[in-house]
């Protein structure tokens, strides 16, 4: 039944990157001008436009081009930037570091501090410490990261100089300069613990008032037990689902931020690639952030089923 | 049982009064060590509060007064839905561990993890639970209501618990397992250990209470020894309960509880005294009409043994439940074969966790993971529901036993039952909505009910809602999964009869009815037996319930039998 499940999941996995790498081909497509344009320069020739053209098979059909690119990625070949002629592998390969490494950090310190805050809240519905992480966490929400990133850097580097406003001048290696990480990796947190803990609390709140933790602490169980080893575990599936998508985003969709403090990740080559028209590049993209959002969701699922194992028996 | 036995557990002039109402109102009784006290009362009469408090549970914005004393603080819990206290997420023996950690910390380190295992091996085999290591493996969803009663039970012994609260241990079970339940309870007991009993069901209150309370709108009517209950009592409600003997199965107020057809005025009547007692005739009643000897004659001039002419076939089919672990499976039921003709009503009885819920489930596609094949017209159908044609979901309807989960609680009666047929038939919604409409009416709800929510619907009337559903796809088969137990009798027997109308009105529809109850199997044409997960026999009712073949249906006929004696005759207690 389980590997039934996973088998559909994959194929359906792959047929949604299919189609979002289809999308993207098409969209672009649609986008005014194109590599050549942007190769042109400033005083376009059309003639010299046409020549770029005709030396990158931008003339050809389409459709023939979207093939080729296809049958390329089938031999794992990702084709070349029509902007630098590098390879596209080599762009991925470039910008995923620095934004794995923020990903990284960003859920290493999003795990505790949502679920904690969340079992903080929920320990006494309407206590002081509730209405306290209740009500910062639902006004933090409401702020959007491009706000709150303008703010920090405001506060803490133009006016108290504590820390660097940007990673200009890190050439890439970003831990070699902790102190860049720390107001991106605040304002990626700031939203995902707000909406994590909430769930945690929610789920928690329900958890602790069911007959089975009210069993376990008669019983007498610790409360911090019967808090984390049986409520804690029926409170998580929720919050599971929103970590992957978090994740998700993470790795795929931080392009405000990375271009408000000039790192060079996945969305700064996004945004690049986009503005020089490199097809190549943007479709490689696609492929990576497809292929990462499936499988995260496959695994959140993965959890969920652990935590929630009655959903899994009907058919 | 000397009456100086330790008092466990004593309730003292309890009062617990909720938004201004008391509901209970100066209780007071004793528990002692090694007997049962029976708390005896319809529903609302305050026994589950009163047995809560035990555990120093109370409602939300009680106003709580006198005073609780237990023994050492320790009181288990059995409640009438034991899956309620058992985690969901967590597998069956989470809590059990926890407990037994609590109680090896004063070992050195080395030893605590084989002396916890120690003392839960012995939990469980006092709660007569065996095959328990791998059972504790599973989640709670994964086993039968009798092992997550004694998972539960088992806490209870583990915790040392010198008092152990029993919420309606016998509430819709069949014969068989109110007497493994009832063996239970006796063997707790001869543990030393005392036992409050909530319950309504007389048989199992006579048997095993050596003290009774009797309850009624948060009062005590009376108290004191079973004897004296079914002998000399003073009170009228109390002749009323154990009236003459052939009352017997349940408390007058009860059934009228479970269907608000019959209002509250009707329960007042029944309460005034002897003079309007309704319980003797209903229960006669209903033991003739069920009997297996009326029915058996039409079960076998209803069997036409003609080859061929089959809706739905079952071929040695083998169905699996994912089991402890990932990889490892369960066999709930073990080449299983069936056939039913058109018309036919084949009953399928067994014991909870026998796998004929599974049988079912298998046959509607709601259960996928099995070896073997389910024919209908002799065309293999899609093991998932999500595979089958909407004529092959049509053609086998399924009702279960919950009606109120059953249904959508956030749209009217009438948009769900009629969306069947536009789903299933592609019938237009005006056309579906008349039809539900004169199906709702047949079924005996009336219009007012359309339009409410199922909310506020008793669970006697979303069951003939459910019915109605599943009969606008006009299926050629209707599987109904225990629909009539948890129901009272008169509840039932409304029901019952409305099945017996519609199926009269479609001489083709063919039943499957699965049931734990040999009393409403006795109208089948055919029985099929299953003993945890095997078939061990099936034929003609007639042939079944009065010459079975397996040892298992004798002892299911004959417990179900003895029970119906039982009433017959009251008798006190012979017990430790």
């Amino acid at each position: 039944m389980l590997r039934s499940w996973l088998a559909r999941r994959l194929l359906l996995g792959v047929a949604q990157t299919a189609a979002v790498v289809l999308l993207v081909f098409v969209l672009t497509e649609a986008l005014p001008g194109d590599a050549a344009v942007a190769l042109a320069g400033d005083q376009p020739d059309p003639a010299r436009i046409a020549a770029i053209r005709t030396e990158m098979g931008l003339d050809r059909p389409a459709a023939e081009r979207l093939a080729d690119w296809v049958l390329g990625l089938l031999h794992g070949d990702l084709g070349t930037s029509l902007a630098s002629g590098r390879p596209v592998a080599a762009y991925l390969a470039d910008g995923f570091g620095p934004t794995l490494l923020l990903a990284a950090i960003t859920v290493t310190l999003l795990v505790p501090a949502g679920v904690g805050l969340g079992v903080l809240a929920a320990r006494r519905e309407g206590s002081l410490a509730d209405r306290l992480v209740s009500s910062t966490t639902l006004a933090v929400y409401a702020v959007p990261e491009f706000a709150l990133g303008v703010l920090l850097i405001t506060l803490f580097a133009l006016r108290l100089g504590w820390l660097p406003p940007t990673a200009v001048g890190s050439g890439g290696d970003l831990l070699a300069q902790p102190a860049v990480l720390v107001l991106p990796v605040l304002v990626l947190l700031s939203r995902p613990v707000c909406s994590i803990s909430r769930l945690v609390r929610a789920g928690m709140i329900d958890a602790l008032r069911s007959p089975y933790a009210r069993q376990a602490a008669r019983y007498g169980l610790s409360a911090a037990r019967v808090r984390y080893a049986h409520a804690l575990p029926n409170a998580l599936a929720p919050a599971a689902q929103q970590l992957a998508r978090t994740v998700d985003w993470l790795l795929c969709g931080v392009i405000v931020v990375e271009a408000l403090f000039v790192i060079p990740g996945l969305g700064t080559v996004l945004m690049n690639a986009v503005a020089e028209r490199d097809v190549p590049v943007v479709q490689g993209l696609a492929v990576v952030f497809g292929l990462v959002a499936v499988v995260l969701n496959l695994g959140a699922d993965l959890v969920a089923r652990r935590l929630a194992p009655r959903a899994g028996v009907a058919a | 049982m000397s009456a100086a036995a330790d008092v466990v557990a004593e309730v003292e002039d309890l009062r617990v009064e909720v938004g201004g109402r008391a509901v209970v109102d100066g209780v007071s009784l004793r528990v002692r060590a090694g007997t049962v006290t029976a708390l005896v009362g319809a529903s609302g009469s305050g026994k589950t509060t009163t047995g809560l408090a035990l555990l120093g549970a109370y409602p939300p914005g009680a106003r709580v007064s006198g005073t609780v004393t237990v023994t050492d603080h320790l009181v288990g819990h059995v409640p009438q839905h034991p899956a309620a206290v058992l985690n969901p997420a967590r597998r069956a023996g989470a809590l059990l561990a926890d407990i037994a950690r609590t109680q090896v910390r004063h070992l050195p380190r080395r030893e605590r993890v084989r002396a916890a295992e120690t003392r839960i091996n012995e939990a469980l085999s006092r709660a007569q639970l065996t095959g328990s290591s791998e059972l504790l493996r599973r989640y709670p969803h994964q086993l039968s209501g009798g092992q997550q009663q004694r998972v539960v039970l088992a806490q209870a012994l583990l915790l040392g618990a010198r008092v152990v609260v029993a919420d309606e241990p016998t509430t819709g079970q069949d014969a068989l397992t109110k007497r493994r339940i009832v063996a239970e309870l006796v063997s707790v007991v001869r543990q030393g250990i005392g036992v409050l009993l909530l319950s309504h069901d007389l048989d199992v209150v006579r048997e095993l209470a050596d003290e009774v309370v009797i309850l009624k709108d948060g009062r005590v009517v009376e108290s004191g020894p079973v004897e004296q209950m079914t002998t000399g009592a003073r009170h009228a409600w109390t002749r009323q309960l154990f009236g003459a003997g052939e009352g017997g199965g349940s408390v007058p107020g009860e059934r009228a509880d479970a269907d608000s057809d019959t209002t509250p005025e009707v329960r007042d009547d029944a309460d005034d005294g002897p003079g309007t007692e309704p319980a003797p005739e209903v229960k006669g009643d209903i033991d003739t009409e069920a009997a297996p000897e009326v029915k058996g004659d039409i079960g076998t001039e209803a069997a036409p043994d003609v080859e061929g002419n089959t809706v739905l076939e079952v071929r040695h089919l083998t169905a699996r439940h994912r089991g402890g672990g990932t990889r490892r499976t369960v066999d709930v039921l073990r080449d299983a074969s069936l056939r039913v003709r058109p018309g036919e009503r084949v009953a399928i009885v067994g014991r909870s966790g026998s796998g004929k819920t599974t049988l079912g489930r298998c046959l509607a596609g709601l259960h996928r993971t099995y070896d073997g094949e389910v024919h209908l017209d002799g065309v293999p159908l899609p093991r998932s529901l999500r595979d089958r044609t909407p004529r092959q979901l049509a053609a086998v309807q399924y009702v279960f036993q919950d009606a109120q989960s059953s249904f959508d609680e956030h749209r009217t009666l009438l948009a769900q039952v009629a969306r069947t047929a536009v789903r299933l038939r592609g019938a237009t919604p005006a056309d579906a909505a008349r039809e539900a409409e004169a199906l709702l009416a047949e079924v005996g709800l009336r219009d007012q009910h359309f339009h409410n929510r199922p909310g506020r619907l008793s669970g006697g009337e979303l069951q003939r809602a459910a019915l109605a559903r599943a009969l606008l796809a006009h299926p050629r088969v209707l599987v109904c999964d225990e629909i009539t137990s948890g129901l009272d009798t008169v509840t039932r027997r409304t029901i019952l009869a409305v099945l017996d109308r519609l199926l009269r009105d479609q001489p083709d529809l063919a039943l499957v009815w699965i049931t734990h109850d040999l009393d409403t199997a006795a109208r089948a044409d055919r029985i099929l037996v299953l003993d945890a997960g095997d078939v061990v026999e099936q034929g003609p009712t007639v042939h079944v319930l009065t010459a079975p073949g397996h040892p298992f249906t004798a002892a299911l006929v004959e417990a179900s039998e003895e029970r119906r004696e039982a009433i017959r005759e009251p008798r006190t207690a012979s017990r430790a």
